[in-house]
């Protein structure tokens, strides 16, 4: 029974951080339609971000001073540099992106090999290996510090998507693009928000996991299967959706661990996304 | 490519073994084989019926595990089970596919990625496969020279095999039919396209192609591992080779894979993998951006020195 | 030629077609109307096997269509064009109507379909687009286009879905006069959606009258024109029933 109380908490812990790359994701996904495959490794891009200050001694909270500002320009780079001008010639919007952003993808993988080797890493700070105990949990610092700037994140981009002027702009191209242009709402503008906040909500969420996880070049992958995880399971376009679906995902695949030989643990995931691609691929709580 | 031309062509590559020819054009040449041979059966149902497979390497996969774990169970060679190795990945093709087809656009392309994703990680826990270690065959029984020639031939006659198919499916009442589907299913359905039965057919074929190149290649390498023989790496350059080439076409795959070829052989050996893997993941992305149509319409509409097509036809629409 | 019994047909909690019943005679020009949301495209698809219905039957030249997937249906001899017209643009013309004329009538040779094919262009006044990509193609001209591809099925039944929406005054006199002689010269039964009251009553025979999913009236053009509760649906949203 401890052995699952703690599965499940370190799974929800986990699951928070998933919820949020998702998220992002998610939001490029119903705004733009794009799937944007480079999204986990940007994520991926942000922990050797983390792992090259922390070797200055700058710890990973506050490597977020630059990793936010630095990911949302890029977020809004990308699509003004990248997407846009790839949209404009025209062609299968769907085909045409995840070619693009596949081969982005493959293209910043082997940037980061090249640099830093194709083996794992790890950021080591003063609090790793560190643990709070509570009731006869153990939750690791770093679990926790990752989780809770997820969390802090989601609930950020929560508001701001529900509570501020442009944020509701977002959700309106969201829903309903030509609606939103008859309301004198800036298609390009709000679309440029929307990269720029995906793609900085991926580098908090690279920062996350690097707090949590090794990771290696190719480590963009897995994240990608989880990523997919959430979104069709949350559904496309929807943030709490996300959430519910970040921990799910994080509690189940850790509590799997308890039941199936590690080994497994991996077929397991990629099965129960396919099975859940076929079966439902709209999303599990849609109807 | 007029047909004088690739007769030639298939002559003189045939032949070319005899004429002195060292280890290491053979070597080169085999792979581009290889590669061709991927892209024309990826582009059966990647190009033709726009079914966008990121998960081809699964059938190449399940087509060399085939014939890797026959000749060390049983001790045939490989040139002559890897039309089982063929078989095995159309199987699997035939029973993943149906479910896999009743998906588009973007989640076809995830659900087959995962299907690799999947059936590697099943792989690399069945001991029976040598799962993580990895499988050792025995070698070909012949001086290196020897065995350079057979695995050439063995692997230009898979990609004659392959671009017959391709060119007989693109030419023929197939060829149409997928077309069709890939602009528009219940349209194709309203006139009678049985939309189903020949999208699988056409994953079939692409699989079991696909499954047939795999087999040889794991003889040549002799040492089979998952992390190879089921890399992503692999279904991106089937998808870049065909989109590069022109998918519209069944010749265009075979350029596109000429064409990666060269660029992989000059950047592997004087740069590296690295740089090699981040030009092909940009040029992907070029690729698709500025060529959606590849280089083949481009060179056919050099060759003709004809300016594109006609803007406008004479108005007899005019009339309604 | 085909009989329409008792179909019913819903989507969630929406009955889009309650019990529809009507009947089509070979070698008739018969309208489907009905204002909008009446149930008119839904019941073009049950017929074509894209929307199996919940309840009812549909039977064409004594063969149950029901349950046949919509290539078999097409291939027993009923053709369709769509509201929206749906060519495929990836293909010249002539592919468009060769994928017809090689899967509909299960010719085997491209060469042979391709050339069948420019004879369906021809037939439907596209003469001059032959081999052209289908880009260059007004509205009028895909909507004749998506006419031959239909034709190049070899069908017995056509079902037509507003072909003269979006078409001027002298397009669709154009296209009426096409219809007329699909049906004079090829003996092919047309059934027809039409929103245009004006072109309903000039080229059917006989005028089935949907409201609500439901059969309201079915009969000769001059008994509908008549018929009051026809009258008042159209006139009291404001429809003019003399066009």
């Amino acid at each position: 029974m401890a052995q699952v109380l703690q599965a499940l908490a370190t799974g929800l812990l986990t699951g928070t951080v998933y919820a949020l790359l998702g998220a992002g994701f998610s939001l490029i996904w119903g705004v733009a339609h794009v799937i944007n495959i480079v999204h986990p490794a940007l994520a991926v891009g942000a922990a050797y971000a983390v792992y090259l200050l922390a070797a200055h001694g700058v710890d990973p909270l506050a490597s977020l001073a630059v990793v936010v500002p630095l990911f949302f320009l890029v977020g809004v780079g990308f699509h003004e540099g990248v997407i846009r001008p790839a949209v404009r010639r025209g062609g299968d919007l769907v085909l045409v992106s995840m070619v693009l952003t596949f081969g982005l993808a493959a293209a910043l993988e082997n940037v980061l090999a090249a640099v830093w080797g194709p083996g794992p890493r790890v950021v080591n700070v003063a609090y790793t290996g560190r643990a709070v105990q509570l009731r006869g949990l153990v939750l690791p610092i770093t679990h926790l510090a990752g989780a809770g700037l997820a969390a802090v994140t989601i609930a950020a981009l929560y508001l701001f998507l529900h509570k501020t002027f442009p944020g509701k702009a977002v959700r309106a191209v969201w829903q309903n693009p030509e609606g939103a242009a008859l309301c004198a709402i800036n298609l390009r503008q709000v679309t440029s928000l929307t990269y720029g906040l995906a793609i900085a909500s991926a580098g908090v969420a690279g920062v996350a996991l690097a707090l949590i996880y090794s990771f290696s070049p190719a480590s963009h992958l897995m994240w990608l299967v989880f990523v997919f995880l959430v979104v069709i399971v949350g559904g496309v376009g929807s943030l709490l959706g996300a959430v519910v679906a970040g921990m799910l995902v994080g509690a189940l695949t850790n509590l799997s661990t308890l039941v199936i030989p590690f080994a497994w643990a991996p077929f397991l995931l990629f099965a129960s996304l396919g099975v859940l691609l076929l079966w439902r691929p709209t999303g599990l709580f849609r109807r | 490519m007029s047909r004088a031309v690739a007769a030639g062509l298939v002559v003189v590559l045939l032949l070319l073994p005899w004429v002195g020819t060292g280890e290491y054009p053979l070597a080169l040449l085999y792979s581009t084989f290889m590669y061709a041979a991927l892209a024309v059966a990826w582009n059966v149902i990647g190009g033709f019926a726009g079914y966008l497979s990121f998960g081809h390497a699964t059938f190449f996969g399940l087509g060399g595990y085939t014939t890797g774990l026959f000749l060390v169970r049983t001790g045939l060679s490989p040139f002559l089970t890897a039309p089982l190795g063929a078989a095995v990945a159309a199987g699997f093709a035939a029973l993943a596919g149906y479910p896999c087809l009743r998906l588009r656009g973007p989640y076809f392309a995830v659900v087959t990625m995962i299907l690799g994703l999947a059936v590697r990680a099943v792989i690399l826990n069945l001991p029976w496969t040598g799962a993580a270690e990895g499988l050792w065959m025995t070698l070909p029984p012949w001086e290196p020279l020897v065995a350079r020639r057979a695995f050439y031939y063995a692997m230009l006659a898979v990609a004659l095999v392959t671009a017959l198919a391709g060119r007989a499916v693109r030419l023929g009442k197939m060829g149409v039919g997928l077309e069709a589907i890939r602009e528009d299913e219940e349209a194709a359905q309203s006139i009678g396209v049985p939309v189903v039965r020949l999208k699988m057919s056409a994953l079939i074929l692409s699989a079991g192609l696909t499954g047939l190149v795999g087999g040889i290649y794991a003889y040549d390498r002799s040492y089979i591992h998952p992390d190879f023989m089921f890399d992503l790496h692999l279904s991106v350059l089937a998808v870049l080779m065909a989109l590069l080439g022109g998918r519209q076409s069944w010749a265009g795959p075979i350029l596109g894979a000429v064409v990666v070829r060269l660029v992989d052989e000059l950047l592997t050996v004087r740069v590296g993998t690295e740089a090699a893997r981040i030009i092909f993941g940009l040029g992907l992305a070029l690729v698709i951006v500025l060529l959606p149509d590849g280089l083949l319409p481009h060179l056919e509409r050099l060759r003709r020195r004809a300016p594109r097509p006609p803007a406008a036809v004479p108005a007899a629409e005019a009339r309604l | 030629m085909l009989r329409v019994g008792g179909v019913s047909k819903r989507f969630g909690g929406l009955v889009v077609l309650r019990s529809v019943s009507f009947q089509v005679d070979e070698g008739a020009i018969v309208g489907l109307i009905g204002p909008n949301g009446s149930g008119k495209t839904t019941m073009f698809n049950v017929i074509t096997g894209f929307h199996p219905p919940d309840a009812g039957d549909v039977v064409f030249m004594r063969r149950r269509l029901v349950g046949l997937p919509p290539f078999q249906i097409a291939r027993a001899g009923i053709a369709r064009t769509f509201q929206v017209v749906r060519p495929f643009v990836g293909l010249t013309t002539t592919d468009n109507v060769a994928a017809a004329v090689l899967y509909g009538r299960g010719v085997r040779h491209v060469r042979e379909a391709r050339a069948e094919a420019r004879h369906w262009l021809q037939y439907v006044g596209l003469a001059g687009a032959v081999d052209a990509p289908v880009s260059v193609l007004t509205l009028g001209g895909k909507k004749r286009l998506e006419l031959a591809r239909a034709l190049a099925t070899g069908p017995r039944l056509l079902l037509l879905d507003e072909v003269f929406a979006g078409l001027n005054p002298a397009e669709s006199e154009g296209a009426v006069a096409l219809v007329r002689r699909i049906r004079d010269e090829l003996g092919i039964t047309v059934l027809l959606v039409e929103h245009v009251i004006r072109i309903v009553m000039g080229l059917c025979e006989h005028v089935v009258v949907l409201g609500s999913g439901q059969v309201i009236a079915q009969g000769s053009p001059a008994a509908i024109q008549a018929d009051p509760q026809v009258r008042h649906i159209y006139l009291g949203e404001g429809f003019d029933a003399a066009g």
